[in-house]
């Protein structure tokens, strides 16, 4: 740009219409003018020139256009040179100041990091939506018990779910472990029996191959699986003959007929195989035994609402013909993303929340830092405006020095994010759906510059305004004297009050999960996890069809545990204590009515001889279950603490019959079973979870369709005389021989399955703790900084008090009460915060309440003490300065 | 009025002085002798364009009548521009020459 033209654009004030019409005007006069001066007169003359013109509308409004044009580039021309002077100017003030850019760039990388790195988390795991089409139309379908939640029958999923009309499609899905590939080199994976809806209700289709048909899923059908795509690189080297090759699976033959695309890996299980469901006959006909998972798609045009409603009908009309097998039958629906997401929309939620506090702390302490510098830079900002720098144009100038340092901040925080995000990752607790997933992709990269501008804003506005209002004359009058300025800064205190309130907040949520912590870890278990060592093993349906062997295996199996070097005691289950799922049945006692409404709702445990010992579980009455209890012999079940308190009250179980799970020699009358012990309560979902009733029956006595339930798989569980994990080798070497090409898995002890069950807990109660104790260390330094800048300012002050003969003591006072109202203003603020926010954590909290007394008074009164003692230190150096030296300072 | 050609005349007139929209108009029917006929229409919208373009740029002075008008002035770029121009005509007449006069053998 040339000078002229930038000069105009400053002089010119007009407006560009008026420009036009004066230059055309103009035009239209001389050439009147000169036709004049050829004889004609001035009337024809100023016709004649407006003829000769041509349309002068159309060329002013061209003119105007092209001109308003000009303006706009002009413009934005003469903003892109001064924001570059800005820049190189910011750059320049910023490395002139080195120890202040650089404690402001860590502290802001740090927050600016941190708060990447977790929303790249909230984006992976909550935001990003699922790689199906229509994610929001997928609905997760489950039986409506009074309790909650839970898994669809067969007969109610075919009765009940396929015919509803709102929906396109439906599929029914039974997660469960294959041993795939031949006996030397088997291995365990998780895989999903399902409908053939199944990939209509996803919507995917195979990347390689093809997916089954419904007339592939049918009793009798081809053996066929679907292999995701993990399954498929990880053990098949991503080989394309894969397609249409055998492979055996679960003792059998199954012909690969389709690879899954790879981002088809996000359901909670993360299952690596598909299989059809083949549903018989029988299996539909069965209403009571809930155990699928049930996914359906909703049909074009169709809503949640009208799907909801044909289910309450359908599920009525299933009550009305199935009383007894269905009698409280109902369904509910959730969105398939919240049924993923669940509970961690929040937990994620609240850790960005946590994280973005951290952030405005350091906000709050870069802002002080640059009040205390622009008191510095009053002298260069007064000469800048005496030169005519507008107050607009030294805010922007100051706003950009608060961008370019957010800016780098930035760049740097995501080199952090990125590894904070690695480091998230790899010590996050397993199951978090899709957290491996997180990158930093460009959502990330959009929310951190967002999160830098505002930040800069946050940290810059304040300062700048102030160092705008600046009076010219005076800081010029006090001749270069290093800034004025109040002694008692409102400003700087306001912030001081602010981020001890938000540190106070951060330390409230972080001592409530702390104490809950403490909490859960002094709950008993109900059973004695030290030294118990606990693996599963499932038995191929293909090879044991008959339960006599299945019992006759598992038997051999428990006798062969138990003889191990080392091993105390050894026996098998069907749910250890601290694993999800397992079986419940509904129980009803004798002398009560024979009724669906007077069942109790158990946890079944099928256990062999022993188990109580080798658990740690205590029997509080009776005797547990023995060798003795085998079939042909009394019927008996030990049933837990609470259990028996749901059935008998007050009164004596021992001896007392119950009725559960088959029905009796006739077919119809109760199966009624004796009860032989009492156990004591054991948590069986985690320390969290209240105990739920249980009932033990002997393995030898069950019903043989009770191995269907259970899939044919035990626990192994043996108790050892010292590390648990010694005998897993053993173990393994001497069930080869028993259960050949039968792999244990899921090997790990009790007390690594109590941790498990506490990750998820200790992880956030870790996160949050880190953060806080963040926040604390920013504050603290923050009140630091502030006192010790009022220190120095008041050197002089102080320095003629002590000649005037107040003493240390006094100086020190005077210091310290000065720092007393900003930490007794900002610890109230922050505990009137912390009400409300606490609340947003009480899903997370376990034996204190949102409002703990306990963990508030002890988080305000560290944070008081640790604030007044960072006031005390510039005090003391305050005080102990010569009276002499203060007084000639400046 | 081919293409690009009014522009060229526009810069080529104010290579010898600053000159108002008018003057120019007037100076380009006495150089043409009028035989180039010039929509003083399509002159201003072409000021203005070239303006924009940074090849002229514009300030105000005192017209002969002592009023207010606004004056053009060439930038170097301009220059540029019409040496580039110009090349390009003679480029451009030569080859039209070539094959509307029959070649005198």
């Amino acid at each position: 740009m040339t000078f002229g033209r930038r000069l105009r654009s400053r002089f010119w004030r007009g407006s560009v219409q008026d420009e036009v019409d004066d230059e055309l005007a103009f035009h239209v006069e001389m050439r009147t003018r000169e036709l004049e001066g050829r004889g004609l007169s001035r009337a024809n003359a100023r016709e004649a020139a407006i003829r000769r013109f041509g349309d002068i509308e159309r060329v002013n409004a061209t003119c105007r256009s092209i001109g308003q044009r000009r303006d706009r580039d002009m413009r934005r021309t003469e903003y892109l040179t001064e924001l570059t002077q800005d820049l190189t100017f910011a750059a320049r003030q910023l490395l002139h100041a080195p120890g202040f850019t650089i404690v402001a760039l860590v502290t802001l990388a740090l927050g600016i990091g941190a708060t990447a790195a977790i929303f790249s988390a909230v984006q992976a795991v909550v935001l990003r939506p699922l790689p199906v089409p229509e994610p929001s139309r997928i609905l997760a379908v489950y039986t409506a018990w009074p309790q909650g939640p839970g898994s669809v029958s067969a007969g109610n999923f075919v009765d009940g779910i396929e015919p509803v009309s709102s929906f396109s499609a439906t599929t029914a899905i039974r997660y469960s472990s294959f041993n795939i590939g031949d006996a030397a080199e088997a291995e365990r994976v998780i895989g999903a029996r399902v409908t053939a809806g199944f990939f209509d209700v996803f919507g995917v289709a195979a990347a390689r191959g093809r997916v089954f048909t419904a007339q592939e899923d049918r009793p009798g059908g081809p053996t066929v699986v679907v292999l995701s795509h993990r399954l498929w690189t990880r053990r098949f080297g991503g080989n394309p003959a894969t397609v249409g090759s055998q492979v055996r699976l679960g003792g059998q033959l199954h012909e690969v007929i389709g690879v899954m695309p790879p981002d088809f890996d996000f359901t909670a299980q993360t299952e690596e195989l598909w299989v059809p469901m083949a549903f018989t006959a029988e299996r539909k006909a069965m209403h009571d035994e809930h155990q699928f998972q049930i996914y359906a798609r909703l049909a074009p045009g169709a809503t949640r609402a009208q799907a909801t409603a044909e289910m309450h009908r359908n599920a009525e009309s299933i009550r009305t013909r199935f009383p007894r097998d269905a009698a409280q039958l109902d369904f509910a629906a959730a969105t398939v993303m919240d049924e993923l997401v669940g509970d961690y929309r929040r937990r994620l939620f609240t850790l960005l929340g946590a994280v973005g506090l951290v952030l405005l702390i350091a906000c709050g302490n870069i802002a002080n830092l640059l009040l205390a510098r622009a008191a510095a830079r009053s002298g260069e900002l007064a000469i800048r405006a005496a030169l005519g720098a507008g107050r607009g144009r030294i805010i922007r100038q100051l706003l950009t020095e608060s961008l370019l340092l957010a800016g780098l901040a930035a760049v740097a925080g995501l080199a952090l994010a990125a590894w904070g995000l690695s480091a998230l990752t790899a010590a996050a607790p397993p199951g978090v759906p899709r957290l491996e997933q997180a990158a930093i992709d460009p959502a990330v990269l959009a929310f951190t510059a967002f999160v830098a501008v505002i930040s800069a804003v946050v940290f810059g506005l304040a300062p700048a305004l102030r160092a705008a209002r600046t009076d010219v004359q005076s800081v010029l009058k006090e001749g270069g004297r290093s800034g004025g300025g109040a002694v008692r800064d409102r400003l700087r205190t306001a912030v001081i009050v602010g981020e001890l309130a938000l540190a106070l907040v951060l330390l409230v949520g972080a001592g409530l999960l702390i104490r809950s912590g403490m909490a859960l870890e002094k709950v008993s278990p109900g059973f004695d996890p030290s030294h118990v060592l606990a693996a599963r093993l499932s038995l191929p349906a293909a090879d044991y069809k008959d339960p006599e062997r299945v019992l006759q295996t598992f038997e051999q199996v428990a006798a062969a545990a138990a003889a191990l070097p080392g091993v105390r005691a050894a026996a098998l289950t069907s749910q250890v204590p601290m694993g999800a799922g397992g079986n419940g049945n509904g129980l009803i006692p004798e002398g009560v009515a024979y009724e669906p409404q007077n069942s109790i709702q158990s946890r079944l445990r099928i256990v062999t001889p022993g188990y109580f010992d080798t658990m740690g579980i205590a029997i509080v009455r009776g005797r547990p279950v023995t060798a003795q209890d085998r079939r042909g012999a009394l019927k008996v079940m030990v049933i837990s603490q609470s259990l028996a308190q749901a059935l008998f009250a007050a009164s004596d179980p021992i001896g007392r019959r119950v009725a559960c799970c088959e029905p009796g020699p006739d077919g119809k009358a109760p199966d009624y079973k004796t009860v032989v012990g009492v156990a004591a309560d054991t948590r069986w979902r985690g320390p969290a979870e209240p105990p739920s009733p249980e009932f033990y029956l002997p393995a030898a006595q069950i019903p043989s369709v009770a191995w269907d339930w259970i899939q044919r798989t035990l626990y192994v569980t043996v108790r050892t005389n010292g590390d648990p994990s010694t005998v897993i080798a053993p173990l393994r070497t001497t069930m080869a021989p028993i259960v050949p090409g039968v792999p244990l898995f899921d090997i790990r002890t009790m007390e690594q399955r109590i941790g498990a069950s506490l990750q998820t807990a200790r992880f956030n109660t870790l996160l949050l703790t880190i953060l806080g104790g963040l926040g604390v260390v920013l504050a603290v330094v923050g009140i630091y900084g502030v006192i010790a800048y009022f220190v120095t300012r008041r050197t002089r002050e102080l320095g003629v008090r002590m000649a005037l003969g107040a003493s240390r003591h006094d100086v020190v006072a005077l210091i310290v009460r000065q720092a007393l109202w900003p930490v007794g203003l900002g610890i109230g603020a922050g505990l009137l915060a912390s009400l409300g926010t606490a609340r947003l954590l009480s899903n997370q909290l376990f034996g204190v309440t949102p409002a703990d007394p306990i963990t508030f008074s002890v988080v305000a009164g560290t944070l008081a003490c640790v604030a007044l003692l960072a006031s005390l230190v510039p005090a003391l150096r305050a005080a102990a300065a010569d009276p002499t030296s203060a007084l000639r300072s400046q | 009025m081919l293409h690009g050609t009014l522009d060229a005349l526009i810069l080529k007139t104010l290579t010898w002085g600053v000159r108002h929209g008018y003057g120019i108009a007037r100076w380009l029917e006495e150089a043409t002798e009028e035989a180039v006929p010039i929509e003083e229409g399509s002159l201003y919208p072409a000021l203005y364009r070239l303006e924009r373009r940074g090849l002229i740029e514009a300030e105000w002075g005192l017209s002969e009548l002592g009023r207010k008008a606004k004056f053009y002035r060439i930038t170097p770029k301009g220059r540029r521009q019409l040496a580039a121009d110009t090349q390009e005509w003679v480029r451009f007449s030569a080859a039209v020459s070539r094959v509307l006069t029959p070649a005198t053998l």
